[in-house]
C-alpha cells in the first residue's frame, strides 16, 4: 500500500471512529430501563445496560479524574460527579453527555477547597449539597478554614455559586438527603442538617457512642450508594469486650453497619459478623435484607440475624465496591482496576464481567438506576 | 509510643501531645479526612498482623490511595501535590512501569 493511500485510509478510519464515538455519546437512555453508571480514568462516565451487561455509552468528562464519585439525579436524567481532584462538581446530562452544571468548590482565588465524597441531591432534584474543607496556602502561613455546607441550585449552569452556605462539623464525608428534606451527614458522628437554617444535630453518635462494653468504632467508608429501598449504609468495626474491664486480649472484634432509611429517617445500628477479614463495602440484598454481602479480597455473604458467614467466593483481585441490580438478582463488583465482575448472589458464582474502556475505577461508586 | 520513633515534624507533634498528657485528643480514625498521619495498617501489614487482607495485587489499591492523599508518605499525593503522577499509567495493572518516584521541589 502506498504511503498516500494508507494516509487516506487512516483518515477515513479516524473519521469513522470519531463519528462512532459521537453517536455513542448521543445515545438516549431508554425509559424504564435499568442501567449502572460508573466512572474511571482517564476521565470517563460509563453507562452500562444491566439487562445485557454491556457498555451502553461513554461520556468523556472535563478536567481531571478523582474520585469520580457520582450521584444520579432523582429524575435519572443527570449524573453529578465529584471530580478534578475532589475540587469540582459536574452535572452531566446522561442522554447527551453534555456538562450542564459545574461548581468549583473553592470560593476565592487564594482558597483551595476539597470535598471528601460529600455530595447529595435534594429529592426534588432542585438543590445540590456539598461539605467542603477550605484551606489557604500563603507565603508564610497555612490556614485551615471552617468546613462549609455549600448549597447550589442545580439550574445554576456552568459557573454555579452557592445559594447559601453554613458552617459544618469537621471531618465529615458521605451525605444523602432523606425524602422529607433532612440532610444526613456522616462524620465523627451522624448528623442531621437543616439546609435552610444551617442548624445541625447529632442524629447518632459514632465516635462518641456509649455502647456498653464496646470500643469506639472504626469506620472507613466512602461509597454512598443510592439504593431502590432508600437505604444509606455504612460499615463499622469495633471491639466488643467481655466485661467492664475492657481487656483487649479477650475482646471479640465485630463488623456492623449503620443504616439510615431515607424514607423514614430511621437509623439502625447493628453488628452482623465477627471481624475476620476486611471488607471495603457491604450491602444488604434487596431480596432478603437479612443477607449482607461484603467485598474486598473475597466476596462474602452473611446471615445478619445469626451473625454467621454463609458463603464466600474467591476473586481475581481486590474490588472495593459492591452493588446489586434493583431486583437483587445480580451483584456487581467494581472499583480498583477497569473490570466489573458479575456474581449470582444466591450461588456466589461468577456469571460475567464487563471490561471498561480506559483505566482504573479506583474509588468510584457504582450507581444502579432505572431511567 | 514505646516502639515508634518520630522522624518528621508531624510525628514529633504527636509525640509531644502524648507527653503533655493530651493523648485523648488523638482519636481513632473514624472518618475519611484526606491527607492524614495515619499509621493504620495497610500496605505493609493488615489489621490482623498478616497480609491476607491487604489489597491484592497492591496495584489495585494504588490510585484508591493516591487520589485521596490517603498515605502521602507511601504514595504520592495526587489530590494537591502531584496531580499528574499517573498520567502515563491510567491503568495501573497494565502500565505501572510508567510510574515514577517523586521528589519535593526546591522552594
Amino acid at each position: 500500500m502506498s504511503f498516500k493511500r494508507s494516509v487516506a485510509l487512516l483518515a477515513v478510519l479516524a473519521s469513522t471512529c470519531s463519528m462512532a464515538v459521537l453517536a455513542a455519546s448521543d445515545k438516549v437512555l431508554d425509559k424504564d430501563h435499568e442501567y449502572m453508571a460508573v466512572t474511571n480514568y482517564p476521565n470517563n462516565l460509563h453507562i452500562i445496560d444491566t439487562h445485557t451487561d454491556t457498555l451502553f455509552k461513554t461520556c468523556a468528562m472535563p478536567d481531571d479524574f478523582g474520585p469520580g464519585m457520582l450521584q444520579i439525579s432523582p429524575d435519572k436524567s443527570r449524573a453529578y460527579v465529584l471530580n478534578n481532584h475532589y475540587a469540582d462538581i459536574y452535572g452531566i446530562e446522561l442522554d447527551s453527555c453534555k456538562v450542564v452544571f459545574h461548581a468549583k468548590l473553592a470560593q476565592r482565588s487564594t482558597e483551595s477547597a476539597r470535598s471528601m465524597f460529600s455530595m447529595a441531591v435534594s429529592p426534588d432534584g432542585k438543590e445540590l449539597y456539598s461539605v467542603v474543607n477550605p484551606t489557604e496556602k500563603n507565603q508564610d502561613h497555612y490556614v485551615v478554614g471552617t468546613p462549609r455546607l455549600q448549597v447550589y441550585s442545580t439550574a445554576a449552569g456552568l459557573d454555579a455559586k452557592p445559594l447559601r452556605s453554613y458552617p459544618a462539623p469537621r471531618q465529615t464525608y458521605l451525605m444523602q438527603m432523606a425524602d422529607d428534606g433532612t440532610l444526613f451527614v456522616v462524620g465523627a458522628d451522624i448528623y442531621t442538617f437543616d439546609v435552610n437554617t444551617g442548624k445541625y444535630d447529632v442524629a447518632l453518635p459514632v465516635r462518641n457512642w456509649k455502647r456498653p462494653n464496646y470500643s469506639a468504632p472504626d469506620v472507613l467508608y466512602f461509597w454512598p450508594h443510592q439504593t431502590k429501598n432508600r437505604d444509606f449504609s455504612i460499615l463499622y468495626t469495633a471491639a466488643k469486650f467481655q466485661d467492664e474491664k475492657q481487656d483487649m486480649a479477650t475482646a471479640e472484634y465485630k463488623y456492623g453497619y449503620f443504616n439510615i432509611n431515607l424514607k423514614t429517617n430511621k437509623i439502625e445500628q447493628r453488628d452482623f459478623a465477627s471481624l475476620t477479614e476486611v471488607y471495603f463495602t457491604g450491602m444488604r440484598s434487596p431480596k432478603d435484607p437479612n443477607l449482607m454481602f461484603g467485598v474486598l479480597n473475597r466476596l462474602a455473604k452473611y446471615d445478619i440475624r445469626e451473625q454467621k458467614l454463609l458463603q464466600t467466593a474467591e476473586l481475581e483481585h481486590s474490588y472495593y465496591c459492591v452493588a446489586f441490580n434493583t431486583d437483587g438478582s445480580k451483584l456487581y463488583l467494581a472499583g480498583t482496576f477497569n473490570e466489573i465482575a458479575i456474581f449470582n448472589p444466591d450461588s456466589l458464582e461468577k456469571i460475567g464481567k464487563i471490561k471498561l474502556p480506559g483505566g482504573d475505577m479506583a474509588i468510584t461508586t457504582t450507581q444502579v438506576f432505572i431511567r | 509510643m514505646k516502639h515508634l520513633k518520630p522522624i518528621n515534624n508531624k510525628a514529633q507533634i504527636l509525640l509531644q501531645a502524648a507527653q503533655e498528657d493530651r493523648i485523648e485528643e488523638v482519636l481513632a480514625m473514624s472518618s475519611v479526612v484526606g491527607c492524614t498521619s495515619t499509621t493504620d495498617p495497610g500496605w505493609e501489614v493488615d489489621a490482623f498482623g498478616g497480609v491476607s487482607s491487604l489489597c491484592q495485587p497492591m496495584e489495585s489499591d494504588l490510585y484508591g490511595c493516591s487520589d485521596p492523599c490517603w498515605w502521602p508518605a507511601q504514595v504520592p499525593d495526587m489530590m494537591s501535590t502531584y496531580p499528574d503522577w499517573n498520567k502515563d499509567a491510567t491503568s495501573s495493572n497494565e502500565s505501572w512501569r510508567n510510574l515514577n518516584t517523586v521528589f519535593p521541589k526546591d522552594k
